[in-house]
C-alpha cells in the first residue's frame, strides 16, 4: 500500500485505529484460548496402496519481523522454503508409499476456476478452525463426538489434473522471524511486564478426496516449528503440518514433537 | 448477510492474530419446531436443524448457518423501519447505507439490497438476476435472486431473497452461499424455512 | 525528512522571472531515469515485488475486471501517450470495476485503475494527469520508501510504548512523521506527472483541473450527507496526501509557468467511455452518496450537455433518495430522457415507478405499461406487471 495505493486526498486514516493496530501488533502474544488443531473424518484412511496426491499450489510467506512488528517479506527465504517444504513433504510421502506431485496451474478459464476453488477451500478452512477447532465459537451442530464433515463438493474432480489423481493436498504456511531489534524490544519488553512475541510461525494443511470431494482431514497451528528456510527445519515444519494425517501416522518414525510444547522454542531460535 | 467489515489496510502493519470473537454462544435451531426470529412477530419452522449465531448482522435482525457463515448463510430482517438500515453500518458518516422508507414500492426491496451490498462490499459486483412478485406471509412480497464476490475475490457468491413491506416495515429472509458446491447443498433447507413465515 | 517542493516552485518562479517566454526543454526539471525491464535488487525491494506478485496472481482472476479490448486499448493509449512509448510497454493494466476515484500502481509494474477514475476525468489529458502521476510513484520507488519510513517510525513507536511512561503524545508525533513522508512522496510524484504531461501532447493545465473537481465533489458530498464542506486548506497531522486545493494550487502555478501552448488534438474520451458510461454511472449512482453523484453528473453535463444516459442516471439518483420532491424531479429528469427519443426502456421503467410513488397512479401505471411493451422479456416483467394490475 502506501505511496502508490491512493491519489484520492480524502483518505484521512484516523490516529486511534492506527494505534490500535500498532499495539495489536505488539500483543500478538497468542492467548491460550481453547483451540484445537486437527480433525479428520471418522473412519476414513487413505486409500491402500500408492496414493496418487496433488500439491495445490501451497501459499508460502517468509520474511522478517521488524522490531515494531511489520512483516518484511523476504524473496530468498520464501523461495528457499518453497523448494525445501516440497522436498520434505515428497520424502515423508514416498515413505509412506504415496506420490505427491505439484499441480500444474492451467491459464485462462480454468485458471480462475482453480483461483476460485483455492478461495473456497480458504473460506472452508476458516469455517473449520473458527466453527469447530475453536470451542468458544463451535457451532451446536458440530458439537457431536466424532463429527467431521467438511468439503468442496465432487465436482472440485472436474479441474484440470486433477481427475487422474486421489487427494488435493493445501498447505499454507507464513513465517516471520523475529529481527535482533525485536528480540532486544521483547527482554526489554518483559522487563516492564508487557507481552511482546517476537515471530509469527503459522500454518495449515487439508487433505481433499477427490472422488467424494470431502476434506477428509485439516490441520492448523497458528504456533509451528522447524526454520522452513533449511532442508532439516522444513522437514520438522512438514512433520508438524501433517500431525493427524489420515492413514499410517507420519510422526510414526520420528520422535513425536508436539508442536506447543516446541513453539516457544522457535521464537528465540532465530 | 457475513459482511464483515471492510478493514481499510493500515499502512503495512499487517496484524497477524486470529480473529478471536467478542461474544460466543451460538444456539441449537431443532427441526421441526416453529420459532420466532429476529426479535419481531415473524416465525419459522425449519425442517432440518440449523445453527444460530449469536452475533447479529443487525438490531432486528438474525442469522443462521450449517457450516459457518461464508459458507452458508439464512438471515432474518424483523420489520426494519422506517429511516433504518438494512444492517448495521460499518461507518456511518463516509459510507452511510441506503435506509428503508415507508412508501417503498415492492421493486425497491431489491435495489435496497443491492446497494447495500455494494457499499458494504466495496465492490461493484453485486447483480440481481431474477424478480418475481410471490406471496409472503399473506403480504404482496417480492422474491429475488442475486451474485455477487466480494471486492478481489474470485469466489462466486449466489443469493435468494424473499420479503415484503408489511405495516411500513421491510421484513425479509436471505439464504447466501457460495456458487460451488455450498449453494445447492443448503438451498432445499433454506426454501423449507422460508416458504414457513408466518406471523 | 525534507519536502521537495520548495526547491521546485522557485526553480519554476525563477525561470518566470529571467522572462523566458518558452522554457528550454534543458531547463525543466528532469525526468527520472528510466531504466528498461527494472530489477529489484536490495531483499527489502525483492520482498515487496514479490509480495506484489503473489497480489497480481490475484488480481488478474478478480471478477470486477473489466476486459473489454477497447477500453484497456483506450487508458493504455493515454499512458503511452503521457509518459512515452518506451516507458508504458512494459505496464500490465488492469481496470477494476470499483466506484471511486483511485488508481495506483504496484511496486512490481502493474497499474490498477478503477472505474471511478474513468467515469471522473472529462478528457484524456485528465486522465493522463493521473496516470502520470501514478507511474511517478512507480519509477520513484515510493512504495519501497514509504515502506522503510513506516519501518522506521514503528521501531521507534514500540521502542517508546515500552520505554517511555505515558508515549501516547510521542507516539503520535511519530505517526505524524510517517503520514509527512507520505505527503512529501505524493508532492514528489504531483511534480512527475505534471512533467510528464508538460512533455506530451496534453496540455498540463489538466493536472490542476482533476483537483478543482476533486474538490468541488468532496464538498458537494459533504453537504448532500448534511455536513459543512470539509475541503481542507492545510493537511492534518494524519492526512496520507497534501489538501486537494494545495494541489490544485501548485499544479496551477506550474502549469502557468510552464504555458505550454500546444495544438488541439481529437479528443477520444467521450467516444471511449460511450459503451460504459450507463454502467460506471450506475455504479455510482448505487453509492448512496447524493451530492457527490449530482456533483459528478453536472460536471459530466458540462462537458457534453444533459444526454440521455446521464439524465437517466439522474433520475434514478432522485427517484433513489426518494423524497416527495425528489419524486417530481426523477419524473421529469425521464421525460425529458425520453423526448431526446433515444432513452432505453428502463427510462418508461423509472418515470412509471416514480409516478406510482408520487400517487400519480394513472400516469404510472401508463409509463409501466410502456416498459413491459419495450422490453416484454425484462427480468422484472411480472413484479412490474403486479403493480399495473393494481
Amino acid at each position: 500500500m502506501g505511496a502508490s495505493d491512493d491519489i484520492g486526498g480524502i483518505m484521512l486514516k484516523s490516529c486511534r485505529a492506527l494505534l490500535a493496530a500498532l499495539s495489536l501488533s505488539l500483543a500478538v502474544a497468542a492467548p491460550a484460548y481453547a483451540q484445537e488443531k486437527t480433525g479428520a473424518k471418522p473412519g476414513f484412511s487413505l486409500m491402500p496402496g500408492t496414493a496418487r496426491i496433488v500439491l495445490m499450489r501451497p501459499s508460502i510467506r517468509v520474511g522478517a519481523q521488524s522490531t515494531g512488528g511489520m512483516y518484511e517479506p523476504n524473496a530468498d527465504w520464501t523461495d528457499q522454503a518453497r523448494e525445501n517444504i516440497a522436498a520434505a513433504l515428497a520424502k515423508a510421502q514416498t515413505g509412506l508409499g504415496n506420490s505427491v506431485v505439484a499441480y500444474a496451474e492451467p491459464l485462462g478459464a480454468d485458471g480462475a476456476k482453480v483461483a476460485e476453488y483455492r478461495e473456497l477451500f480458504g473460506a472452508v478452512a476458516s469455517s473449520v478452525i473458527e466453527y469447530q477447532f475453536f470451542k468458544g465459537n463451535r457451532l451446536p451442530t458440530k458439537k457431536r463426538k466424532d463429527q467431521f464433515e467438511w468439503g468442496l463438493g465432487p465436482d472440485v474432480r472436474a479441474l484440470p489434473g486433477l481427475d487422474t489423481a486421489d487427494y488435493a493436498l493445501f498447505i499454507t504456511t507464513e513465517d516471520h522471524f523475529g529481527s535482533t531489534g525485536r528480540k532486544v524490544l521483547q527482554v526489554f519488553a518483559a522487563m516492564a511486564r508487557i507481552p511482546v512475541a517476537a515471530g509469527v510461525h503459522k500454518g495449515f494443511a487439508g487433505l481433499v478426496d477427490l472422488r467424494t470431494g470431502d476434506l477428509v482431514w485439516l490441520n492448523a497451528d497458528m504456533q509451528m516449528g522447524g526454520d522452513v528456510r533449511d532442508a532439516e527445519g522444513a522437514d520438522k515444519r512438514v512433520r508438524q503440518l501433517l500431525e493427524g494425517f489420515p492413514g499410517k501416522p507420519v510422526e510414526a518414525s520420528v520422535v513425536s514433537a508436539p508442536a506447543i510444547a516446541a513453539s516457544p522454542a522457535i521464537a528465540s531460535a532465530h | 448477510m457475513s459482511i464483515k467489515p471492510l478493514v481499510a489496510p493500515v499502512a503495512l502493519v499487517v496484524v497477524a492474530a486470529f480473529a478471536v470473537p467478542a461474544s460466543a454462544g451460538n444456539k441449537l435451531v431443532p427441526a421441526g419446531q416453529r420459532i420466532a426470529v429476529a426479535k419481531s412477530a415473524m416465525t419459522v419452522q425449519p425442517g432440518t436443524e440449523w445453527n444460530k449465531l449469536s452475533e447479529r448482522p443487525g438490531r432486528k435482525a438474525e442469522t443462521w448457518t450449517q457450516d459457518g457463515d461464508e459458507l452458508n448463510d439464512l438471515t432474518f430482517y424483523g420489520g426494519i423501519e422506517s429511516g433504518k438500515p438494512l444492517f448495521r453500518e460499518v461507518d456511518r458518516k463516509n459510507q452511510p447505507l441506503p435506509k428503508v422508507s415507508a412508501t417503498m414500492l415492492i421493486t425497491d426491496i431489491p435495489v435496497l439490497l443491492e446497494n447495500s451490498y455494494r457499499i458494504a462490499l466495496g465492490a461493484a459486483s453485486v447483480r440481481i438476476d431474477t424478480i418475481e412478485p410471490i406471496p409472503f406471509a399473506g403480504a404482496k412480497g417480492v422474491h429475488f435472486t442475486y451474485t455477487f464476490s466480494k471486492q478481489n475475490e474470485t469466489l462466486q457468491r449466489r443469493g435468494d431473497a424473499r420479503g415484503a413491506i408489511i405495516g411500513g416495515k421491510l421484513y425479509l429472509v436471505t439464504y447466501e452461499a457460495p456458487s460451488l458446491y455450498y449453494y445447492d447443498r443448503s438451498a432445499a433447507a433454506a426454501r423449507v424455512v422460508a416458504d414457513s413465515v408466518q406471523f | 525528512m525534507r519536502n521537495p517542493l520548495p526547491a521546485l516552485v522557485p526553480a519554476f518562479l525563477l525561470a518566470a522571472a529571467m522572462g523566458t517566454a518558452a522554457i528550454a526543454a534543458d531547463k525543466r526539471p528532469p525526468l527520472p531515469t528510466y531504466t528498461q525491464a527494472y530489477t529489484p535488487t536490495t531483499v527489502d525491494e525483492r520482498g515487496l515485488w514479490m509480495e506484489a506478485d503473489e497480489r497480481e496472481r490475484v488480481q488478474r482472476e478478480s471478477r470486477s475486471l473489466v476486459k473489454d479490448p477497447a477500453l484497456n486499448a483506450y487508458v493504455r493509449g493515454v499512458l503511452c501517450r503521457t509518459v512515452g512509448e518506451d516507458r508504458c510497454r512494459s505496464v500490465r493494466l488492469y481496470i477494476d470495476e470499483v466506484p471511486a476515484f483511485n488508481a495506483f500502481m504496484t511496486p512490481n509494474g502493474a497499474m490498477v485503475v478503477w472505474t471511478g477514475l474513468l467515469l471522473r476525468v472529462r478528457s484524456e489529458a485528465e486522465l493522463g494527469a493521473i496516470l502520470g502521476h501514478e507511474f511517478g510513484h512507480f519509477e520513484l520507488r515510493h512504495s519501497l520508501k514509504d515502506f522503510r519510513s513506516h519501518r522506521i517510525g514503528t521501531d521507534l513507536m514500540a521502542w517508546a510504548s515500552i520505554l517511555v511512561r505515558n508515549s501516547g503524545n510521542l507516539q503520535y508525533a511519530m505517526v505524524g512523521q510517517m503520514y509527512a513522508f507520505s505527503r512529501d512522496q505524493e508532492r514528489e510524484a504531483d511534480m512527475t506527472g505534471f512533467q510528464y504531461l508538460a512533455r506530451s501532447q496534453y496540455p498540463s493545465s489538466a493536472a490542476a483541473d482533476v483537483w478543482v473537481n476533486v474538490m468541488g465533489e468532496a464538498d458537494a458530498t459533504a453537504i448532500g450527507r448534511k455536513g459543512r464542506a470539509q475541503h481542507k486548506y492545510v493537511a492534518g497531522v494524519f492526512a496520507t496526501h497534501p489538501t486537494d486545493l494545495a494541489r490544485a494550487t501548485y499544479l496551477r502555478a506550474a502549469a502557468i509557468e510552464a504555458h505550454d501552448v500546444k495544438p488541439a488534438v481529437v479528443d477520444t474520451h467521450q467516444a471511449a467511455m460511450a459503451k460504459w458510461l450507463p454502467i460506471f454511472l450506475n455504479d455510482q449512482i448505487k453509492l448512496n452518496d447524493f451530492g457527490g453523484s449530482e456533483y459528478l453528473l453536472a460536471n459530466l453535463a458540462g462537458a457534453g450537455g444533459w444526454t440521455t444516459p446521464l439524465l437517466c442516471a439522474r433520475g434514478d439518483l432522485y427517484r433513489e433518495r426518494g423524497n416527495p420532491r425528489d419524486l417530481v424531479s426523477a419524473a421529469q429528469f425521464y421525460q425529458e430522457a425520453i423526448a431526446r427519443g433515444d432513452a432505453p426502456p428502463e427510462a418508461y421503467r423509472g418515470l412509471g415507478l416514480s409516478l406510482l410513488r408520487s400517487q400519480q397512479l394513472a400516469e404510472g401505471r401508463a409509463a409501466l405499461v410502456d416498459y413491459l411493451r419495450l422490453q416484454p422479456a425484462a427480468p422484472d416483467a411480472a413484479l412490474i406487471a403486479t403493480l399495473v394490475a393494481q
